[in-house]
């Protein structure tokens, strides 16, 4: 298994330079100004300005050299910088990536878990009333759009109830550590501040329940279809012929098996969310990768479009891998080559 | 039952602990140390934190905060004020004018402002070609006759000079310590300065405040220049904290998690409870417009009867009605109410039998198809989408079908400044207080934006004759004599119908009630030092 992990890794950097080609012409080829949110309105009709800002940032060289000169500096580790915020792509994306994987691990987490247990208990259950709450539960989850649901659970438990904190990653007098790992519950841990550490642990709350609310609702329906379709096959009766109780029947011989499908999905969803979670992050103002990269792609930043690309390419390769190597934890019968 | 068995269900006991124990969480209050500082709501749309190349509605704040410009604009939005200039003269035709500084005036650092800082700011602004160089075009030499007096000159009369001035983006930066992060004012800035990214993370002004910290789409905090005296200082710590859209401002103001909201549209303004908040909604300075392009490549004739027919088919006070449910107001003539030369002007109106009239005087009795391409967004509460289709509904009363495309701003921008957009609806707030500006970015003359836009040079028939020297006159009078050759500018505009401003909309000024000395200003949006928390 090792060799095979080895050779995937090392195919990922090719990989990566395909998905960077391709973004790097989709995006040059997109009609639209990039000086949009470089030079001001009232400039963009002065010829001198508009060559002055073109020249600046490169955008008065032809295609090719402007590809070349951005895979010279990519192999070198400069990502440019970004038209936009005017800080080193780099730069944004790493005070970016930590409060998306944050918010992301959160909602899959929980979404997993309740997913896998609601879907478990559905096919236990087939057809009374835990198996039809369950799945309604699922398909309100699933179906319900983000930008509904974040809205209505910030007025509930934020302003109605005030239970809650309202949008962002922290009070907004509270002053974020810095220098840290960027996780901002883990920051507060690692300097010791439980006040801090609440807080944060409280704004993560809500924006994961209601990313977490969509994940659960796919786990727990693949999982109970996956289930069902295990739990009628013959080594199951037998199992239970052998007086195997329930719960090893369930955890054991059942779930073990009907996860195998559901580990695709997971991986997948997880690696969508890395940039996908745009609407909950616009919702609850949680300055991550997703808005980020919608952001990019309205004011056509090229360096911040291809730096979206490669974190969200690279996440996509990853996790591809990583639920490859779960597949063969959970199914002894499949080997890696 | 055995060990592997009791391996499991440990593992599953501490998982459903943990699972509990974070689901609980969930009801414990928070126990996060707040500090006294205020929080403002808004949607950070910075596109840099140098006076020299930033340009956007939180630029003014953040510029007009932290840089001190010569001028101010007083609370009555219409008198200038002392700043750093603690008195000014001009000479006698207002081409040329002198500056004495106030010597108590203090950088952050401690450092006296002085005249070569003002040279040095004004020449950068020019050179470095940014977003607002354009305030310096007319300027063509600026001399530090001392360490407290600056003569401006100018390359002809130029009776708004002093309200260019009190632009936030001509706020006076500290050069000696600008120039060591690698600032220049040379000739060739545009190529040269590498302070850009300096600006983000530091400041270098005498303003009230100074910056504290700038997180791109996050936060903007601010602390108080413990060097400024100008003004008592009331509130030390302040944060802009990034939040797009006003539903989301609405919900942080109402649970006391900001104290202030600055973009909430007179819709939502409606849901608040106003218990613990101020809510007022006032007129702004900022208008939505139609333009047409009469020598866009795809434009059918638009001549001006024609053009005058669109103006009477539009239905006013309808758009208002549709667009900012009736919180806004209507603007005459492409300069907003209230600047110099608006006073007076005919208000507009709908008139569909005048529209018909036109348009069958124009040879097109039965009307006409035209593509309209609009930036698909949300500006100053008005939904361009929105707006579009009402325009959309108004003109087909007259038998003129118009086909919409919304598109995002960059290709708008793309498309209006190459082959040109035959109608379009836009957007405009003032960058100072004065009506020249308007008439340099919309009028029918050589060389203004619009003129390029409308396709003035492939129909040069579009251009108003009238206007540069009208405009020449207004630049070298003053008083009445001012005001009326702007009146005149601005019925030339309203004659020549490339722009027809629709709607401008109020502004929703929300606050929590411990919050004092909320106002709007016209060149600055929100001046901070004016703020308190009771």
């Amino acid at each position: 298994m090792t060799r095979y992990i080895v050779r995937r890794l090392l195919s990922l950097p090719l990989l990566l330079l395909g998905i960077v080609s391709l973004a790097f012409l989709i995006s040059h080829a997109t009609q639209g100004d990039p000086l949009a949110s470089i030079v001001s309105e009232r400039q963009m009709d002065n010829p001198e300005v508009v060559a002055a800002a073109k020249a600046r940032w490169g955008l008065d060289k032809s295609l090719p050299e402007q590809y070349f000169i951005y895979i010279r500096n990519l192999l070198s580790g400069d990502l440019g910088t970004s038209f936009r915020t005017k800080q080193p792509v780099a730069q944004d994306l790493l005070e970016r990536l930590p409060a998306t994987l944050e918010l992301v691990i959160a909602a899959m987490l929980l979404g997993s878990t309740t997913g896998i247990v609601l879907g478990v208990l559905a096919a236990r259950f087939r057809d009374r009333v835990i198996d039809h709450a369950a799945r309604l539960w699922a398909l309100i989850g699933s179906s319900t759009p983000v930008f509904w649901s974040g809205l209505i659970f910030l007025y509930i438990f934020s302003v109605v109830l005030g239970w809650l904190p309202g949008p962002g990653r922290l009070d907004a007098r509270a002053t974020p550590p810095e220098g840290l790992t960027g996780f901002l519950t883990i920051d507060a841990l690692l300097i010791g501040d439980m006040g801090l550490f609440w807080d944060a642990l409280h704004h993560l709350m809500l924006p994961a329940l209601v990313l977490g609310w969509t994940v659960m609702g796919i786990v727990s329906r693949l999982v109970r279809a996956s289930m069902l379709d295990v739990l009628s096959q013959d080594y199951i009766t037998a199992a239970r012929a052998r007086g195997a109780g329930e719960v090893r029947v369930l955890l054991n011989h059942a779930l073990r098996n009907a996860l195998v499908p559901t580990l695709t999905i997971i991986g997948f969803t997880f690696a969508y969310l890395i940039t996908g979670a745009v609407l909950t992050e616009a919702i609850f103002s949680w300055t991550g990768i997703g808005s980020y990269a919608v952001d990019a792609a309205r004011s056509l930043d090229y360096p911040a479009i291809m730096g979206v690309t490669i974190v969200g390419g690279a996440a996509f390769l990853l996790t591809n891998l990583a639920t490859d190597i779960a597949y063969a934890f959970a199914d002894p019968r499949i080997r890696l080559s | 039952m055995g060990r592997q068995q009791h391996v499991r269900w440990a593992s599953l006991k501490v998982a459903a602990m943990l699972y509990a124990g974070v689901t609980a969480v969930t009801l414990l209050p928070s126990t996060a140390a707040a500090d006294d500082a205020l929080v403002i709501a808004r949607d950070i749309d910075i596109n840099s934190l140098d006076p020299a190349r930033g340009f956007c509605d939180t630029c003014q704040i953040y510029f007009s905060n932290v840089y001190e410009t010569l001028v101010g604009l007083g609370k009555d939005n219409a008198t200038l004020t002392p700043r750093l200039a603690a008195s000014w003269e001009a000479n006698a035709d207002q081409s040329q004018f002198t500056f004495n500084l106030d010597p108590g005036a203090k950088f952050s650092d401690g450092s006296p402002v002085e005249a070569k800082d003002v040279k040095w700011t004004f020449e950068r602004l020019k050179n470095i070609k940014g977003g607002a160089a354009f305030l310096m075009d007319p300027v063509t030499s600026v001399e530090a006759k001392d360490a407290q007096t600056v003569v401006v000159t100018l390359s002809g009369p130029n009776s708004e000079f002093l309200n260019i001035v009190s632009a936030p983006y001509a706020g006076i930066i500290n050069s000696d310590v600008a120039a060591a992060s690698g600032a220049t004012a040379a000739a060739d800035a545009e190529t040269t300065d590498k302070a850009e990214a300096w600006f983000l993370a530091n400041s270098a002004g005498s303003g009230p405040y100074v910056l504290a910290n700038y997180k791109p789409d996050d936060e903007l905090r601010f602390k108080a220049n413990p060097e400024y005296k100008r003004t008592k200082v009331a509130i030390s710590d302040i944060v802009i904290k990034h939040t797009k859209d006003a539903v989301t401002q609405a919900q942080l103001l109402e649970s006391g998690n900001a104290d202030i909201a600055m973009q909430i549209d007179p819709d939502t303004a409606k849901t608040l409870n106003t218990e613990n908040l101020n809510v007022e909604t006032i007129p702004s300075y900022n208008f939505l417009y139609v333009a047409l392009a009469p020598g866009a490549k795809t434009a059918p004739k638009l001549s001006k009867e024609i053009r005058q027919a669109i103006g009477y088919a539009l239905d006013y006070d309808g758009i208002i009605e549709f667009t900012v449910g009736g919180q806004g107001t209507k603007t005459p003539a492409p300069i907003p109410n209230g600047f110099p030369g608006t006073s007076g002007l005919p208000e507009p109106k709908q008139d569909l039998e005048k529209a018909k009239e036109l348009l069958a005087k124009a040879g097109v009795p039965d009307g006409f198809e035209i593509d309209s391409e609009f930036p698909n967004m949300n500006s100053y509460g008005v939904d361009l989408s929105l707006l579009s289709q009402k325009i959309q509904q108004d003109l087909s009363k007259v038998g003129i079908k118009v086909n919409l495309t919304p598109v995002e701003f960059s290709v708008w921008r793309d498309h209006v400044r190459g082959d040109g957009i035959p109608l379009t609806v836009s957007f405009y707030a003032p960058d100072y207080y004065g009506s020249a500006q308007y008439v340099q970015f919309f009028g029918m003359m050589e060389g203004t934006p619009w003129f390029n836009r409308a396709g003035g040079k492939n129909d040069p028939s579009i251009a108003n004759p009238a206007t540069a020297e009208l405009l020449k006159k207004a630049l070298a009078s003053a008083g009445e004599e001012q005001e009326k050759a702007y009146h005149e500018l601005a019925l030339g505009m309203i004659e020549d119908r490339i722009i027809i401003p629709v709607v401008s909309p109020n502004l929703v000024l929300a606050s929590s009630k411990k919050v004092t000395g909320l106002r709007y200003s016209a060149c600055c949006n929100l001046l901070m030092d004016e703020l308190a928390l009771q």
